[in-house]
């Protein structure tokens, strides 16, 4: 039992059960290092006869070449289908499809991911062709055709979902599309990657050095599972990776305004400001500070009660502050419709100022640490979930006891700390507002709110 | 080449005994090594528990799973369930309320001038001074009711103990509630959520309806979710399927609290509820408590359930819409319903078509004729309870239209009648069943909901493992049969997304 483990803080309503503190502490797994560099975590579990196991290969989009941005991904999404040395595409998808296999890559804004599940029966098996697309890659060229015109497609589609398109376009906006957080695929980025674009690409990155591997599953012992990893890798060679200088972030701190008409039911609202960089030692004062605001997976934030609970002006609505390598942001989302918009968007800015004002009482303050805390033990509900997320706090630079200490540093937030990082980091006079909606029914022009720029779906 | 699915579920759940807490009489553990070691056990009242330990992390999902949905609301009243689910997070007489004696007349205040209003809204030639003065007397006793109110002191309760995933969800079958705590948490969850089921109170409802219009403005805003709803509505013309959940945007309008007060006494009894609790708990521990909670409600007889048959459909439908997107397409036949021997061959004829790559769609009109960004299937939509729809979702890739891809679907599936599939096929399909029947193991509230709503809404938790008996069974002649008899043109609808006419 520890002083932060909370017992509810909040007045329980009479008649209620008392609840007693709640005390977590996530197991550790192994971590191994193999003699070409990759990191291997592992835990045993034996309860279900399946094995997982996921790969962070360390790259992302934000390292594509400028004129070729959508290499990665393109990159990432071709090291299966597009077959390997020893197994042909269609053989790849017949053996895994049949014994009920998946191995899944995939390239996100900072990681690459190679996925993996598998009856334990199957691992032998499966495990081979996992390494063979991990290592060797064919990348056949009638399979890169479908995935160029996929991607040439998914960009014709973009502004198909409005929700989603603001939040990107309003990124877009906020970084600048020349920088590679706002970056998104262009027609001609994609149409000018070639074949050996994507081997070049795979033989800088695709490295055991730039690899940390997670397994969990029924794969019998540690020493047996090793074993198969080394005679699957062992002879992948180290070698060096280059990676791009990434460009320092500029961000203007001032209001702007940025409106795409479009005659839909909802206006979509999304309204950026300058976040932490991610190893800001006030991570754990803005989660709690977020969860008051607008964070949490229900609708007791301010945001939601405000808003939605009371006004009835949402049925979305919701805040969180995403960290980068450098500037990350801070995003506040509402859809709304048009005819009441800028009520929602007056009180989002209200909520995000008040905060920043006035000390959240401390029960308030109480609540959402509670929250945060009691709710830890649910980022590891299985054992592979568990180690996956030691293994991405080590690729994110993350100290290795950091999710030992989680809980305690959240502990320590008090209601000046809330105070203090708000103060710090909502500037809702500074922040950006990106608007997809159907100006004709605004209840109040936009320019109300500051200078506005008029954008096209493009 | 085949493997058992079923002999490792043995080993799965090997390890548990019942140690801690003596079962009462009346509880039974499924010992069949087919299935996973649940507890079953009936209150006197009828509500239903199923229990399953689970022990890796010290939690538990609950799943409350209610036997209603859209398609039991009436005509006039669509999205009552829905909305309903809604008022189920806003409190009971005491929680969320500052003293109830008193909210109960604010309520009724606002409840008599919110009728007076609809009522005037309503009429043909509404008298605008009066809608106006009886907007304002709304919002003046809205602000009575609020003086009463403890605001969202349920929500916060759930927060401080360490919710996850709270959350509701209504289908046109049925109604669910969930969430997950720490597993010291039992008895809280049993307090406050037989509360909720017994003593609700609608508090605040005329705001909480403006938020479901909200989430309606935001569904067409989407171009897939309105093309799900043009389906559906296009496709059912008597049965209720035909009703989008959400509700019509002038049924919303007209909704009163008093509509869902008793929708409320009608259908939520519990005698029309399952309840599964899957995690870290002792089965007698659970039970005891549902006892002592939730012994004290009162089960009521149900009303019939027999809705107008959806008649034959006899002629085909193609509908086009227009919006602001890029063109896709979705295509529904009636299927003979869940309860009908032909379905198997019909999950399996939509399975051959869109089961992963090897699949026909992905790999002829995907890759192969590289017609589509994408074409799938699944066999029954929007509800298991009634005859149904097996449903085709897909989307052209430039130059590509819907009508070339749709074109090519029909080929596809006219190939399908004529030449069965093979035992290769067949195998892979059973082998991917299998897989998800062990993988759906290892997440509680996935599980947890799986449990309750196979018990409530199709009449056996053990549902989706006894359909994996039945699908193996299927010979690939029988799926031929099934194709020509349902997978045909005057049995279709068809909805077009196109592009606004310039």
């Amino acid at each position: 039992m520890t002083i932060f483990s909370a017992a509810a803080a909040y007045a329980l309503p009479p008649n209620l059960p008392k609840t007693a503190p709640f005390d977590f502490r996530p197991p550790q797994g192994e971590r191994i290092t193999l003699e070409n560099g990759m990191i291997v975590y592992l835990m045993k579990d034996n309860t279900m006869p399946v094995v997982h196991l996921t790969a962070i290969i360390r790259t992302g989009k934000i390292n594509d070449p400028v004129e070729k941005i959508g290499l990665g991904e393109l990159t990432a999404s071709l090291l299966k289908d597009g077959g390997t040395l020893k197994y042909k595409p269609e053989d790849i998808d017949k053996t895994l499809e049949y014994l009920a296999a998946s191995v899944e890559t995939s390239m996100g804004v900072e990681e690459a991911r190679a996925d993996m599940t598998v009856l334990k029966k199957d691992l032998d098996a499966v495990l081979d062709i996992y390494a063979d697309v991990l290592m060797n890659p064919a990348f056949a060229e009638d399979k890169l055709k479908i995935k160029r015109d996929e991607a040439l497609e998914m960009i014709r589609r973009r502004f198909d979902n409005p929700g989603q398109a603001a939040t990107r376009e309003a990124l877009r906006a906020f970084y600048g599309a020349a920088h590679p957080y706002g970056w998104r695929t262009e027609e001609a980025t994609i149409k000018a990657i070639t074949t050996d674009d994507l081997k070049a690409y795979h033989a800088n990155y695709y490295k055991p050095n730039n690899i940390i591997v997670a397994v969990a599953g029924d794969f019998g012992s540690k020493e047996e599972l090793l074993e198969k990893l080394k005679s699957k890798f062992g002879t992948w060679p180290k070698g060096e990776v280059k990676f791009p200088a990434i460009p320092p972030v500029e961000i203007k701190e001032e209001r702007r305004v940025f409106h795409i008409d479009k005659d839909i039911s909802q206006a979509f609202i999304v309204m950026l400001q300058k976040g932490i960089k991610r190893h800001d030692p006030v991570e754990y004062a803005l989660t709690v500070t977020n969860e008051i605001l607008g964070g949490g997976s229900g609708l007791s934030s301010r945001l939601a009660a405000e808003i939605r609970s009371r006004r009835g002006l949402a049925y979305t609505t919701y805040s969180y502050s995403a960290k980068k390598p450098d500037y990350g942001y801070t995003l506040g989302y509402c859809g709304t419709k048009p005819e009441t918009y800028s009520q929602a968007l007056t009180e989002m800015i209200k909520q995000f100022k008040l905060i920043g004002e006035q000390p959240a009482p401390a029960e308030e303050v109480a609540m959402a640490r509670d929250s945060i805390v009691n709710s830890f033990v649910f980022r590891f509900p299985t054992p592979f979930e568990l180690i996956s997320e030691r293994a991405v706090y080590e690729y994110y630079g993350y100290k290795p006891d950091y999710l030992d200490n989680y809980v305690a540093n959240v502990a320590k937030t008090d209601p000046a700390a809330v105070l203090d990082t708000a103060k710090r980091l909502y500037k809702p006079e500074n922040a950006m507002i990106f608007v997809i909606g159907n100006s004709k029914k605004f209840d109040k022009p936009l320019s109300e709110f500051g200078p506005v720029t008029e954008l096209k779906e493009d | 080449m085949r493997f058992s699915l079923l002999l490792p579920c043995l080993m799965l759940f090997g390890q548990t005994a019942f140690a801690k807490g003596q079962l009462p009489p009346g509880a039974t553990v499924e010992k069949d090594p087919k299935y996973p070691p649940v507890v079953s056990y009936t209150l006197k009242n009828g509500l239903k528990l199923l229990i399953l330990e689970k022990h890796f992390v010290p939690t538990i999902s609950f799943t409350m799973m209610f036997k209603v949905g859209n398609v039991d609301g009436q005509q006039g009243k669509t999205g009552l369930a829905h909305l309903f689910e809604h008022m189920a997070f806003k409190g009971t007489k005491t929680i969320n309320s500052k003293g109830y004696a008193k909210e109960k007349a604010a309520l009724a205040k606002v409840e008599e001038i919110a009728r007076k209003l609809i009522a005037e809204e309503s009429a043909a030639k509404p008298d605008a001074a009066k809608v106006e003065a009886l907007r304002k007397a709304m919002a003046a006793a809205e602000t009575e009711a609020d003086k009463h109110i403890a605001k969202d002191e349920y929500l916060n309760l759930f927060k401080s103990l360490g919710e996850h995933g709270m959350n509701a969800m209504t289908s046109t079958d049925y109604t669910g509630y969930v969430t997950s705590l720490p597993s010291n948490r039992l008895e809280s969850w049993m307090a406050i959520e037989s509360d909720r089921f017994k003593n609700p109170v609608l508090r605040e409802f005329y705001r909480e309806r403006n938020v479901v219009m909200e989430e309606r403005r935001m569904g067409e805003s989407d171009p897939n979710r309105l093309m799900w709803e043009t389906l559906v509505t296009n496709s059912f013309v008597a049965h209720p399927y035909q009703n989008p959940t959400i509700g019509w945007m002038d049924d919303l309008k007209r909704l009163t609290r008093t509509d869902a007060e008793e929708f409320y006494k009608t259908f939520y009894v519990p005698n029309n509820a399952t309840l599964s609790v899957v995690g870290d708990v002792d089965p007698a521990e659970v039970i005891a408590l549902a006892e002592k909670y939730f012994g004290g409600w009162q089960a009521r007889e149900l009303p019939p359930r027999t809705y107008t048959k959806e008649p034959p459909q006899k002629s085909e439908r193609i509908v086009n819409v227009f919006f602001k997107a890029k063109p896709g397409l979705r295509i529904g036949f009636k299927n003979p319903g869940m309860d009908h021997p032909d379905i198997y061959p019909l999950i399996m004829a939509s399975e051959v078509l869109s089961n992963g790559k090897t699949g026909r769609f992905y790999k002829n009109l995907v890759e192969g004729k590289q017609l589509a960004l994408v074409a799938a299937s699944s066999p029954s939509f929007p509800g298991n309870r009634y005859p149904s729809l097996m449903v085709v979702y897909a989307a052209p890739k430039a130059p590509h239209t819907s009508e070339e891809l749709d074109a090519a679907i029909m080929a596809e599936i006219d190939k399908l009648k004529t030449e069965p599939p093979t035992q290769w096929e067949l195998d892979k399909i059973i082998n991917n069943y299998e897989a998800e029947m062990i993988k759906q193991l290892e997440s509680n509230p996935g599980l947890g909901m799986s449990l309750a709503q196979n018990d409530r809404i199709m009449g056996d938790w053990r549902y989706d493992w006894n359909v994996g008996e039945e699908l193996r069974k299927v010979k690939p002649e029988d799926i031929s049969r099934a194709a020509a008899k349902y997978l045909t043109r005057d049995n279709r609808t068809a909805v077009f997304l196109q592009e606004p006419l310039k």
